[in-house]
């Protein structure tokens, strides 16, 4: 037996199945495959594991086109009717928040179970990726806080930037990411969100977050039925 | 071509199934034992047996972390792994050319 599967070594309290497990004593599966049969199981094989593996399912960009369009919408309602501008009120900031809120732990529940028991080098790269991200995130809030500081009036620091930047800031990151990793597609997508970011910043301070609103839902319904197709095929 | 052509190694169903969860990871990570067999639904001692068989023609990379509690096993698809599928693909796919249609 060779030593790396050692099944004679003292089990540990909760033993790994694949420390104390011994080799299977039945006759080792070794079926006559027919070629159609051995395409349907690798097909079958490499579909589920590519389905529990998946990080964003479709199902999930389905719910944040859900949650772009409630976040911006109830900012937009909220700022629609003001005359001059003061910024997103507070039961709208409420709502944003406990939308993210929501929304960041559904995230945190799928990619918990696709990435449990994978680690190694994607799995780094994945976690530099999202610090990353989040240090983006937090830097654009930083420099809308400066920009209130520098005195640039309500309808840039509470208005434009909070709806434009983090789409045009996330957004080009991920633009440039993508076509690293030559993936056209994504590339593609982030850079119309980064498109959609800048255009929307036209239409003031407070159209801009209903146009990012509906456009970025617009954008993350077409991601998942390009998703969805892409599966099928 | 003909069916002799495919891998032996990868050519039997839990094999098939192990390297094929394998290779749906980025290249470069590993998997734990008790995921992959949770992929597979292969017995403890049924995937060892396999298991043995491809590390031992180095398609795959067995590593044990920690002790005790925290003992890990974690089962990577080597490149020469990934190649071997790649061509095993490509032999199963010139094989289904020359099938005739089933018609169904």
């Amino acid at each position: 037996m060779s030593p790396r599967f050692d099944t004679f070594s003292p089990p540990p309290t909760e033993p790994d199945p694949y420390a104390t497990a011994a080799a299977s004593e039945m006759p080792e599966e070794e079926l006559d495959l027919d070629p159609r049969a051995a395409a349907a199981l690798l097909d079958q094989a490499t579909r589920r594991a590519e389905r529990r593996f998946e990080l964003r399912p479709s199902w999930l960009t389905l719910t944040a086109a859900i949650v772009a369009l409630v976040c911006y919408g109830v900012l937009w309602l909220s700022v629609r009717d003001q005359h001059p501008y003061r910024g997103p009120a507070g039961w709208a900031l409420a709502v944003l928040y406990g939308t993210i809120a929501v929304w960041a732990t559904l995230n945190a529940v799928v990619l918990r179970r696709a990435t449990r028991g994978v680690g190694g080098r994607a799995a780094r790269q994945r976690a530099i990726i999202g610090t990353a991200g989040a240090a983006v995130w937090i830097c654009v809030y930083i420099v809308q806080g400066a920009l209130d500081h520098a005195g640039a009036g309500t309808a840039i620091a509470y208005g434009i930037w909070p709806a434009a930047a983090p789409l045009i800031v996330v957004g080009a990151a991920a633009a440039g990411y993508e076509a690293g990793r030559a993936r056209a597609g994504a590339a593609a997508f982030a850079v119309t969100a980064v498109v959609l970011g800048a255009v929307a910043c036209f239409a003031g301070p407070r159209a801009v977050w209903g146009v990012i609103g509906i456009g970025l839902c617009t954008l993350l319904l077409a991601a998942a039925a390009v998703q969805l197709r892409h599966r099928r095929t | 071509m003909t069916v002799e052509e495919l891998d032996p190694l990868i050519h039997a169903p839990a094999r098939l199934r192990i390297v094929a969860t394998l290779a749906a990871l980025p290249d470069g990570d590993t998997l734990s034992f008790t995921r992959l067999q949770d992929l597979t639904g292969l017995t403890p001692g049924n995937l060892i047996t396999h298991l043995r068989k491809l590390e031992d023609a180095r398609y795959i990379r067995s590593e044990k972390s920690g002790n005790g509690r925290a003992s890990l096993t974690s089962i990577r698809l080597t490149r020469q792994g990934r190649d071997a599928l790649d061509t095993y693909t490509v032999v199963l796919r010139d094989l289904l050319g020359q099938l005739p249609a089933t018609g169904n």
